[in-house]
């Protein structure tokens, strides 16, 4: 009892030590990946490659630490790759109309905040289950969007904004720092701060935490308009990347951030998960189509093992709790 | 078979197979049977034996083992150890079908049908009728009716389910497993909900049950209808299974001492300190569940509230807690008049409350204990933007050490704990966030005896600290031996009330179920 006193951390994630040794083992997977790679191909190991790989996982990496918040409280964000295709557009649509750079990138946040906040109000106050709210932004916003462009893309001529993703800062790319830009405050949010550890409590029992004093209905705005501002996030270095604005980005990559969270070892019952987790799952994710395709194989292979590495890791996850218990 | 002539002759067939057992003769015989959850014994090694054709009565408190006893025999759960003979073969009961194909079934306290379907189709839920595949609705729906009438209760068999009340389905319950070929029918307290008259209807079904030679087990806290109905009664303590009697040769008094196995005064630790100021005051207090309720809790005193399961207790206690919004009435806290219209609120003003269900309303289960003792008070566990992990991890500790939580340590998820720990768990949380009104809802559900004294020694502990404590218990003598003041509760209102040991338990129980 003592002993444990002292290191100090009755944290979110039942057995410590256990969270830890699967963070452990999908790191080793990772890096296994990599090792593997590097032996199978020539060009995986060059500083392009590398570079390439940590912009492709960025994206996803940052919508699946969002999406987490959501899942810790027993919900699910279907929206937010529509989000990112959505705010790819407000923002080369405000740029377009001479709209300053700062003011284009706040005013598109806002946007995401105030997506997120609609999810809450369905789910808090017309009692929508997420999946159907979440759902249907997930088809308007991209309507909405293809209204705006009238079905075509706009482009950004912005260059300060364009040159962004493709620069590198201290030899790392740009769209990676953007990931510990967000991970890190995140990391404090959910481990660290009373409210992190009320999603977990909304996600494990909102009754017995809305009787204990835990503003459910506040905890559910928050979780949600993090996932969504997280996606407005994604928007912005998306239309940066790819220097156009376009309703139809981004198709799909809900699922991935659902699947990057989960194989990082988010219940989608509710009431566990981690930061780190969903990180790795995103760079798995990542590695997996990368190597998939210095190695030529089908790209619709790629899905098919994408599928099957879901099901395993979540499955030995699921028997690693079971024997927790 | 009861109105199997409706029916049709299929239903009569599906009595199982087997030798029929004469009456009197054993028909179900438990050798040895154990239950571990874990380290924990459920129910230790009980050798029991059912005779055909009897109703047999067993007794014991919360805790004591009857409803793992009752999962073992509904092949719920499987047995950790010893033998069951069932007409004399030793018999696995490993799933809940392969128990209703040899005839054993149960009627439950809470009703687990659908209640979306007719009750018709409940009734023939998994053995519907069909014709080429179809299924004959109308058909079903005049076979259920028939047996319903043939039983005497008068309920519309095309009516849903849901819309009965909790009785009513009950009695559906009973007339499902009557109609499947029932040999061996358990009854797990099947009068906690029903009024009189259901159950009434009740004991002449039961009776005539066991005049066509089904076996009747009947589980029931209420003593005065196990000598009513029951030919023999064995009494379960702390998972022990402590004797048999027949009913001819045993009395309240006993029975009473075999399930308990100490006098009232050891386990009802009462002590009596004299009353203070007036913490709260509610006059026709009115919400959803409640109507025209006026009570006043002083410091130092236990206010106990009684009444039958759904007589609107808790709901008044949630009202005053801010969970639902009040229609009528006032609150005054410490004599000035408030507006408690959420729960923050209730908790800043100083009311704590340990809510009805641990489950549902109590724990996060899949949290750890630590994080569940800490939830009203992460605020205060708060320096600047981050909580502080030492402050943390001593109040978590100082709960479990104090309230002698038995757990290796606090990062434990709350659903690894026996029901007598979790209970613990809800009150930490409330000790450490302190405050001077305690709304304690069935406190010693599902509690052992032993925590249930820890429990009653840590009421007078806060009584003696000042605060008042408003205690609701369905269980008679534990509200009454600990009351300062009684209030009787019936459908949702204040129907009595009685200062300390003033009324009989007839009295007390007369009020509660209005007869």
């Amino acid at each position: 009892m003592s002993v444990e006193t002292v290191e100090s951390s009755a944290g979110p994630t039942p057995r410590k030590g256990i969270s830890i040794l699967f963070g452990l083992t999908l790191l080793g997977l990772l890096l296994f990946l990599w090792l593997l790679l590097g032996f199978a191909t020539n060009s995986f190991w060059t500083p392009n490659n590398i570079s390439n790989l940590l912009r492709q996982g960025a994206m996803t990496a940052i919508l699946a630490v969002g999406q987490t918040f959501v899942i810790i409280t027993a919900g699910i964000d279907l929206s937010v790759g529509a989000v990112v295709g959505f705010t790819s557009v407000i923002v080369a649509w405000l740029l377009a109309a001479g709209v300053p750079l700062w003011l284009a990138l706040i005013a598109t946040l806002a946007i995401g905040v105030l997506i997120g906040a609609f999810h809450a109000f369905g789910i808090v106050r017309m009692g929508l289950p997420a999946f159907i709210i979440t759902l249907a932004t997930l088809t308007s916003l991209r309507g909405i969007g293809l209204l705006i462009t009238n079905g075509s893309t706009i482009s950004i001529t912005n260059e300060a904004f364009t040159n962004f993703s493709r620069a590198d800062f201290l030899g790392v790319p740009s769209l990676f720092w953007m990931v510990i830009v967000v991970a890190v405050p995140a990391y404090i949010f959910l481990h660290l701060s009373r409210f992190g550890r009320y999603l977990f409590a909304v996600g494990s029992n909102a009754e017995a935490a809305r009787l204990s004093g835990v503003n459910v209905n506040r905890t559910t705005y928050l979780a949600y308009i993090l996932s969504s501002t997280c996606a407005a996030f994604v928007g912005l270095l998306l239309a940066s990347r790819i220097g156009i604005g376009n309703a139809t980005q981004a198709e799909g990559w809900e699922l991935q951030a659902i699947a990057s969270s989960v194989i990082g070892g988010t219940s989608l019952f509710g009431a566990v998960g981690s930061v780190h987790g969903p990180l790795l799952g995103a760079f798995i994710l990542a590695t997996i189509n990368n190597g998939a395709n210095l190695l030529n194989v089908n790209s619709f292979w790629q899905r098919i093992i994408t599928g099957l590495l879901i099901i395993v890791i979540v499955y030995f996850d699921q028997l690693r709790r079971r024997g927790e218990r | 078979m009861i109105g199997l002539q409706e029916v049709g002759h299929r239903h009569e067939l599906r009595t199982p197979a087997g030798h029929p057992v004469p009456k009197g003769e054993p028909i179900l015989e438990l050798h040895s049977l154990r239950k571990n959850y874990g380290a924990v014994e459920a129910l230790k090694p009980a050798t029991m034996t059912f005779l055909s054709g009897e109703v047999h009565a067993i007794v014991g408190e919360n805790g004591a083992g009857k409803s793992t006893l009752i999962k073992l025999l509904t092949g719920v759960i499987t047995r950790t150890s010893g033998e069951i003979l069932w007409c004399g073969e030793p018999v696995q009961l490993a799933t809940p079908n392969e128990a209703i194909s040899r005839g054993i079934n149960a009627v439950h306290q809470e009703v687990v049908l659908c209640p979306h379907l007719t009750v018709a189709a409940n009734m023939f839920l998994g053995d519907e009728m069909n014709r080429r595949g179809l299924m004959r609705k109308r058909a079903m729906t005049d076979a259920a009716q028939g047996v319903l009438d043939d039983l005497g209760f008068n309920l519309p068999a095309g009516a849903v389910l849901g819309s009965l009340t909790i009785g009513q389905q009950q009695l559906v319950a009973t007339a499902r497993a009557a109609m499947r070929g029932t040999q061996f029918l358990i009854f797990d307290e099947p009068t906690a909900y029903l009024t009189r008259q259901e159950s009434e209807q009740l004991f002449r079904l039961i009776r005539r049950l066991q005049s066509e030679g089904v076996t009747i087990v009947y589980i029931s806290h209420r003593l005065e209808e196990v000598f009513e109905l029951a030919d023999r009664v064995s009494v379960l303590r702390d998972g022990t299974h402590v004797g048999t009697r027949g009913i001819g040769e045993t009395n309240e008094a006993e029975l009473i001492a075999l399930m308990i196995n100490r006098t009232i005064e050891q386990i009802y630790h009462k002590e009596h300190f004299s009353a203070g100021e007036t913490l709260v005051e509610t006059r026709g207090l009115t919400g959803p569940g409640f109507a025209d309720v006026s009570l006043t809790v002083r410091a130092g005193e236990i206010v106990g509230l009684y009444g039958l399961i759904g007589a609107g207790r808790s709901e008044f206690a949630l009202g005053l807690y801010g969970r639902h919004r009040l229609s009528a009435g006032e609150v005054f806290w410490q004599g000035r008049k408030v507006e408690i219209d959420s729960e923050r609120k209730a908790m800043e003003l100083g009311i704590a409350l340990a809510p009805e269900s641990r489950r549902d309303q109590g724990l996060c289960l899949n949290l750890p204990i630590g994080l569940n003792i800490n939830l009203p008070v992460f605020r205060k566990l708060t320096r600047g933007l981050t909580i502080n992990r030492a402050e943390e991890a001593a109040n978590a500790d100082r709960q479990i050490r104090d309230l002698k939580i038995k757990t290796p340590s606090r990062r434990v998820l709350a659903s690894a704990m026996s029901g007598g720990n979790q209970q613990k768990i809800v009150i930490g949380k409330w000790l450490s966030h302190g405050a001077k009104l305690f709304i304690f809802d069935e406190p010693t559900v599902g509690v052992d005896v032993g925590t249930k004294a820890e429990i009653y020694r840590l009421f007078a502990r806060l009584l003696e600290k000042g605060a008042g404590i408003i205690l609701i218990s369905s269980y008679l003598p534990e509200v009454y031996e600990l009351s300062d003041r009684l209030h009787v509760f019936r459908q949702g209102r204040l129907v009595g009330s009685h200062g300390y040991h003033t009324a009989s338990h007839e009295e007390v129980l007369a009020q509660a179920i209005g007869a």
